[in-house]
């Protein structure tokens, strides 16, 4: 019998997580029709004044649970060291990008937060925090790219008899790898597609992290029960 | 496995009497003296700008605590010598209380830095004071964290002598080397800050 | 429990004529693969980071904290463009570090020290990045969006992307320390010695930027000739040298191309 090491555990906090963060998103009122960047400070300022209460909450429970796929990430490397690779680079690799897009995402956080804080401060400051916000919320992809190219490499690089994940898997992240590249241009517009509230910064990026979440989440789940029914046969 | 990084352990050891102490070290001197020379090269650039300014500011510095810090790193790098040349004969008991007149005449010396810079704002002159001021303090700031390391450097040579299990000879000049650069580093700030007028 | 993962794919020869050929005979088959990914992506990014910094953004070498306000917002009018455009990559690119860091507590796992030194090294490089340059970047970013923004806090956001990337140098400062001393005590000869001494040099010059918190103009301000000139000299010739001496580490490695490591569960 395995004994529990709780990894079980931490890989169901993953939908319990993903439900939140879907929570906290619909919440927020900015997100669901994205804020546009060419709004005037006025209406920044407006917006954090009547919406106040659901701004703080919304971003309190993000602040909460901003970490919760940090375990997941670091299960993903765990599996990485199961391939038929010589060094641990690559999952090394990956831990080291695992905090990269949570601290980023705290910082855009904390500076929504702030804008709800005093609502009524000077609508260009508020403006100011808003901006720091929406940019640095859309621009945290560079982990996030890394970690699913690096995660494709693994596993292309993963030549035996039974690879630890399929091959699509691979073709998947390297397609949400580029599904998230344009978010990283946003600041060149300020309307349209690269837009912070456009079609590719906004709405592709983050369904694609969405998506990422569920099918990554489901295929390690999988893989880690045929792990488990392989030990529990052996022993 | 992996080979070696360099395959010349037993060159070093041979021509140790070349070469006291590690090789590596010794890049390190000529490294760190590179990077302070550039440092002094910003002083004087800086000063001939300046000239009224950095001399009315040195006015304020006293020659006597900078020839009593001097003297007690000298002091200091004749014990680290002795030391070395002790444990070479094999006399450990004198070269452990060589090592540790290092240790004492360094603190006389980072002792008197410390009273010294007390002093120095008391008077009113401090970081922010004005340029001669910045490049005064930084130019002995940083040599006192070189001070610091030392005493860990020194630490790792009494540590070497105070058991015969160790007692490896090229770590005991290496830290030496280390000690008579500070001293020399010393020197030069001396100079430049105290004595050029 | 650990399966025992050996190559079932019998590994053809190189070829010995095409240079393409022989590169994707190095992606499917090289025994070193891994370090040499490693190791290119640092190159590279090492190489991009010059370009954006100093060409496209030219936030290197840095402006003055010295200027009023009028040339500072005339500043970021001059380079918007640039500025929006190279952060735009850097924030594309930015996850090339993690291989790096990888490679380099890798290199620390060679070592007779524990295995503390490579993992601490790999968190705290894995974090240096977030308020070394990303701040900046974002801060430059929200700084040359809106032209019409007060000019006061155009100023601030100025300040704060250069002091948050020369003033966060305590990271780089320990993590070079936590990685001398693995140096100086490994047996493992990974790296000569002299590599330590000259990861002590370039600790003490993340010291020597801390002034640039105080200073406004001079040698020790954040464009100051202590502060960054003779800082980046020892930056890149600090970088120079552990590129090349990965690449020897590399190089030395004689892995074969036996039997796999046992996989680790």
């Amino acid at each position: 019998m395995k004994r529990t090491d709780g990894e079980l555990i931490l890989f169901w906090t993953l939908p319990v997580v993903a439900i939140i963060w879907v929570s906290a998103f619909l919440l927020f009122p900015g997100f669901l029709h994205p804020m546009s960047p060419t709004m005037s400070a006025e209406e920044v300022a407006a917006f954090y004044r009547d919406d106040t209460a659901r701004i703080r909450y919304s971003m309190i429970l993000f602040n909460w649970f901003g970490v919760g796929l940090i375990p997941v990430v670091i299960l993903l490397a765990m599996q990485i060291r199961r391939m038929a690779h010589r060094t641990p680079i690559l999952s090394y690799s990956l831990i080291a990008c695992a905090a990269g897009p949570p601290t980023l995402f705290l910082i855009a956080n904390m500076f929504w937060l702030l804008g709800s804080f005093r609502p009524d401060r000077a609508p260009e400051l508020t403006q100011l925090l808003n901006d720091l916000a929406w940019l640095t919320f859309t621009v945290l992809v560079p982990y996030l790219i890394a970690q699913c190219l690096l995660f494709a490499l693994a596993i292309y690089w993963d030549r035996q008899e039974k690879p630890v994940f399929k091959p699509w898997v691979a073709h998947f992240n390297v397609l949400i790898a580029v599904a998230l590249a344009p978010a990283a241009f946003t600041a060149l517009a300020s309307t349209g597609p690269l837009a912070w509230d456009g079609l590719l910064s906004f709405w592709v990026k983050n369904i694609a992290i969405f998506v990422w979440i569920i099918v990554m989440g489901i295929v390690l789940g999988q893989t880690i029960r045929q792990q488990r029914a392989l030990e529990t046969v052996a022993a | 496995m992996t080979n070696l990084a360099d395959s010349q352990p037993r060159l070093e050891e041979k021509s140790a009497k070349f070469v006291p102490g590690q090789p590596d070290m010794w890049m390190f001197v000529l490294f760190e003296t590179l990077l302070f020379t550039g440092y002094f090269s910003v002083y004087l650039v800086s000063r001939t700008q300046n000239e009224q300014l950095y001399l009315q500011s040195q006015a304020d510095l006293d020659l006597r605590i900078g020839v009593f810090n001097t003297i007690a790193l000298l002091l200091s790098s004749w014990a680290i010598a002795r030391c070395v040349k002790a444990s070479r004969e094999g006399a450990y008991r004198s070269a452990l209380i060589n090592a540790l007149l290092t240790v004492s005449f360094g603190l006389v010396f980072l002792t008197s830095k410390v009273l010294e810079w007390v002093k120095e704002i008391h008077m009113g002159n401090t970081f922010t004071s004005n340029e001669f001021f910045q490049h005064y303090y930084f130019l002995t700031s940083i040599h006192c964290i070189h001070v610091l390391i030392g005493f860990i450097v020194l630490g790792v040579a009494v540590y070497q002598l105070w058991s015969p299990a160790r007692r490896s000879q090229q770590l005991v000049e290496t830290c030496a080397t280390y000690w008579h650069t500070v001293d020399f580093l010393w020197v030069l700030i001396f100079a430049l800050l105290y004595v050029v007028r | 429990m650990s399966t025992s993962t050996t190559e079932s794919v019998t590994v053809p020869d190189p070829p010995a004529d095409s240079r393409v050929g022989r590169f994707v005979w190095n992606l499917r088959y090289h025994p070193k693969r891994e370090l040499w990914f490693a190791w290119w992506v640092m190159v590279i990014f090492y190489q991009l980071y010059g370009v954006l910094f100093f060409f496209v953004t030219r936030v290197q070498p840095p402006p003055s904290p010295a200027w009023d306000t009028p040339t500072v917002v005339g500043w970021f009018d001059d380079h918007s463009l640039g500025v929006r455009a190279g952060f735009g990559v850097v924030f594309l690119v930015a996850g090339m570090c993690a291989p790096m860091n990888a490679l380099l507590a890798y290199s620390m796992r060679r070592m007779s020290v524990s295995r503390l030194f490579a993992y601490s090294y790999l968190i705290i490089y894995s974090l240096a990045a977030v308020p070394g340059m990303l701040v900046m970047a974002i801060a430059m970013t929200v700084g040359a969006l809106r032209p019409d923004r007060d000019p006061e806090m155009i100023h601030w956001l100025y300040d704060f992307a250069f002091l948050s990337f020369s003033g966060t140098m305590g990271v780089f400062m320990i993590g070079s320390l936590v990685y001398l001393v693995a140096v100086l005590l490994d047996k493992n000869r990974v790296f000569p010695k002299w590599y330590g001494y000259l990861s002590l040099c370039n600790a003490l010059t993340e010291v020597v930027v801390a002034p640039a918190w105080i200073f406004h103009r001079g040698a020790f301000a954040w464009n100051g000739a202590i502060a960054w000139w003779i800082n980046m000299v020892v930056f890149v010739l600090y970088t120079g040298v552990f590129i090349v001496l990965l690449r020897k580490l590399i190089q030395r490695e004689d892995f074969g191309t036996g039997p796999l490591p046992e996989a680790v569960r």
